[in-house]
């Protein structure tokens, strides 16, 4: 189209296409306020709490670390917990993942199997599992391990299922020209190919497992968890302050050292 | 004696495209066979029908006298090496270790799960290195190669498989003018030497009639001509060659005359 | 030729490689030095099956009907908890995200404060701080709510500033040689580009979120996780029944729903490339 430039008129833009964005966030606005008014909570509470807030965690001042030994036994359980479910979790993920990549699956039907299973141990939540296991098992941190591990083998099977699903299609390929099996073509072009990525998908479980494991107690599945729950039900804040920096400090430490592992990798 | 023997092979694909049109051919022991056609005409498709990557829409494939089928899958494809346009190695293995997986086929999975070799693999593995011209690069990883050697590796694994025979897709295609040189001498010394047929998909045309014994002509499907290097003529260039719906195709005389 | 060993390694010497099997082992060594700790006990294991067996037996009940419109009430909670949780912690996030990204940030020791704040929230879990929150402002929703978005920003905070740390710096320079001043640079040249992946990790997030809220009830924060557990410790299965049911559909709703979205996004970013 030719331009005309004598009228000012047609040298004004185009008509702006309609911009949604208003509506859609006043819609989300409206939403959130629906959600705070059935929620109930009222904002009186929230500002009296907040002023209080502060004498509040003026109470966690003086960390109590009389009963040090002790701490540091749970925590040592709580990450003995966090590696042997992690560990479960590897394994069975490791078995079930490349059953559940699509360019992998031996046979459409193990695909789906495989992915059902995985999404449904994703699903359950890790406390969940806990206290079922708890149920079965009695107390003590070995159900805490295992919810841990079936639960985050769900994830790690399906990051690794979906890594194994971005290499190429050549080079499974040519593994399968030779005329290598399954198990072959999996152990041959599959793991190698993604070995980085899912030793980070490792690392990230690991983290999380360990952050978890030490909540884990409040269902009865041994550790830390356990004894902050205790003491705070107490009102003891003194100790309840030094299992928290005991908590924050380990996972600290293990955050480092992942993130160190992590910049080795790459 | 023919080792691979096709038989009114169709191939479409779930997508309706019909790739092979119905072909019958017979491809001899210890031949170097070169098929030739541009790209779309189906040339990949029929190699891989004879590896068994693609399965025929009816018709038949034959390799070393047994029918293809799903029981002898493996079977079949340890017998046939296989080397391909974009080499398809795995680039985080070392060298020997992409070779080693040419020998995947005759060790069973649990020696597999911990990347244990027998010594005899390792030998045969050396053996198809040195061949290659590749002994000193063999600790390598193999993303660390150039284009060229990436390719004989390739050679490496498919000779480490000890094959009859030798499929290469368009081992050239993705590299330069002296490794393209190199490689189809590779690939011609190794049909002479230790007589393994050879099939190769080509779209260079100079290439084809230098190095082949045979030549297969393949246009949208079909087979349009079958002969010697020399018997190959601008004419049958042209049916080869021919696009369909152009009557006068000056461009591709002009790209003929130059081949 | 050594006659002993016939099966060797691809690799120089035939033995596998030291790092790998140098992990393998101090990994094998630290569980078999805590197997005691976490009592792995195979006979246990093994004897505990015929409960679980007789557990899900125990499941195949009829659902007490009379008990669903509450349960449908607290699932509902659960739901909105989650999403005012993520709003809020968006809120938040977004500038502490451009604080803590190294292109963004307008000091480095700001850059490092803000790096290590959001370290420390998302340090410890949710149920930490609803324990803390909850013996704070009293039982309900709210440190539930409060719990989600303290732990949210420090995910989303950081998620955020790494997202912000890889865009294309050309398109900076471009708004900026045209004389944008620091805030209108940040606005107009770095959230645009960050922003299809800022969604990707919101969904992320709201999944995460909504698995975290459906426990919170644990300790009084609201949500279904205190009917869960009640039921589970009355041995009410015609209730746990129909709860685990609804977590399970919700959770992997909006799980498939968020893998959706963030495959559409990828794709419809690669697409415009």
């Amino acid at each position: 189209m030719k331009p005309k430039q004598t009228t000012p008129s047609t040298s004004t833009l185009p008509p702006k296409p309609r911009n949604l964005f208003p509506v859609w966030l006043a819609a989300l606005l409206a939403l959130l306020w629906l959600i705070v008014h059935d929620l109930e909570i009222s904002f009186e509470a929230l500002a009296y709490g907040l002023a209080d807030m502060g004498e509040y965690f003026s109470r966690y001042r003086k960390p109590d670390f009389s009963e040090l030994s002790r701490y540091l036994d749970l925590m040592k359980i709580t990450l003995a917990t966090a590696l042997w479910g992690t560990v479960f979790a590897l394994v069975v993920a490791v078995i079930l993942a490349p059953l559940a990549a699509r360019n992998l699956a031996p046979h459409p039907l193990a695909y789906r199997a495989a992915r059902e299973i995985l999404n449904f141990m994703r699903a359950m939540p890790d406390l969940l599992l806990a206290l079922i296991f708890v149920a079965a098992l009695g107390l003590g941190p070995l159900p805490g391990a295992l919810a841990l591990g079936v639960h985050t083998a769900g994830f790690l099977g399906k990051f690794f299922a979906e890594s194994l699903e971005r290499v190429g299609k050549g080079v499974y390929e040519g593994v399968t020209s030779t005329g290598a099996n399954f198990p072959q073509i999996v152990m041959y072009a599959g793991w190698p190919s993604i070995q980085r990525e899912a030793l980070g998908y490792l690392l990230y479980i690991m983290d999380r497992n360990v952050r978890m494991a030490s909540v884990l107690g409040l269902v009865g599945a041994g550790g830390i968890g356990l004894a902050l729950h205790d003491t705070l039900r107490m009102f003891n804040y003194g100790q309840s302050a030094a299992l928290i920096l005991i908590i924050l400090g380990s996972i600290l430490i293990i955050d480092y050292a992942s993130a160190w592992l992590r910049r080795r990798l790459s | 004696m023919s080792i691979i023997s096709i038989k009114s092979a169709t191939k479409r694909f779930p997508n309706g495209f019909e790739a092979i049109k119905g072909i019958s051919t017979e491809i001899a022991t210890g031949s170097f066979t070169v098929i030739l056609g541009p790209s779309g005409a189906g040339k990949s498709t029929l190699l891989r029908l004879m590896n068994g990557l693609e399965t025929t829409t009816s018709g038949s494939v034959h390799v070393t006298g047994e029918t293809l089928s799903k029981s002898n899958l493996r079977k079949t494809r340890s017998r046939v090496g296989m080397v391909f346009q974009q080499f398809n190695l795995v680039e985080r293995l070392s060298v020997v270790t992409n070779v080693l997986t040419g020998r995947l086929a005759h060790r069973s999975w649990l020696g597999s799960l911990f990347y244990l070799f027998r010594n005899e693999d390792i030998e045969i593995a050396q053996e198809a290195l040195a061949r290659v011209g590749l002994t000193d690069k063999a600790w390598s990883r193999a993303d660390k190669l150039s284009g060229g050697q990436q390719q004989r590796v390739g050679i490496a694994r498919a000779l480490a498989q000890r094959p009859k025979v030798i499929l290469a897709d368009e081992p050239v295609a993705s590299l330069d003018p002296v490794s393209s040189e190199e490689i189809m001498m590779l690939l011609r010394e190794i049909c002479d030497r230790d007589g393994i047929t050879v099939v190769v998909n080509l779209h260079q045309v100079d290439l084809a009639k230098r190095f082949a014994d045979r030549i297969i002509g393949m246009n949208s499907g079909r087979v349009v001509f079958d002969g010697t290097p020399a018997e190959l003529s601008p004419l049958t260039l042209q049916t080869i060659y021919k696009r369909d719906e152009i009557e006068n195709d000056t461009n591709l005389d002009l790209a003929l005359s130059y081949a | 030729m050594t006659p002993t060993l016939i099966w060797r390694c691809p690799t120089r010497n035939g033995l596998p490689p030291l790092p790998a099997v140098a992990s393998v082992v101090t990994v094998l060594v630290a569980m078999w030095s805590t197997a005691s700790l976490v009592e792995v006990d195979f006979a246990r294991l093994i004897g505990s099956l015929g409960k679980m067996v007789s557990f899900a037996g125990n499941m195949f009940v009829m659902p007490e009907w009379k008990y669903l419109p509450h349960l449908l009430g607290k699932m509902l909670e659960t739901i909105e908890m989650t999403f005012l949780a993520t709003a809020i912690a968006l809120v938040v996030s977004l500038p502490l995200g451009l604080l803590a990204a190294r292109n963004a940030t307008p000091h480095l020791i700001v850059y490092r404060l803000v790096r290590d704040l959001l370290s420390l929230m998302r340090a410890l879990p949710e149920l930490v701080w609803a324990l803390v929150f909850v013996s704070a402002v009293g039982l309900g929703p709210l440190p539930g709510v409060m719990a989600l978005a303290f732990v949210t920003v420090g995910f989303m905070g950081k998620f955020f500033a790494e997202t912000i740390e890889v865009i294309d710096q050309k398109q900076v320079e471009g708004v900026s040689a045209h004389g944008a001043g620091w805030f209108q640079v940040r606005m107009f040249g770095m959230l645009p580009q960050a922003l299809p992946d800022f969604v990707g990790t919101v969904m992320y997030i709201l999944d995460h979120n909504l698995r975290a809220a459906t426990v919170l009830g644990l300790v009084g924060a609201g949500g279904i996780g205190y009917d869960l557990v009640m039921s589970m410790r009355l041995f009410q299965y015609d209730r746990l029944l129909p709860i685990a049911v609804s977590i399970y559909l919700v959770v992997t709703l909006l799980d498939r729903l968020s893998d959706q979205l963030r495959r559409r996004i990828i794709h419809g970013a690669k697409a415009k490339i």
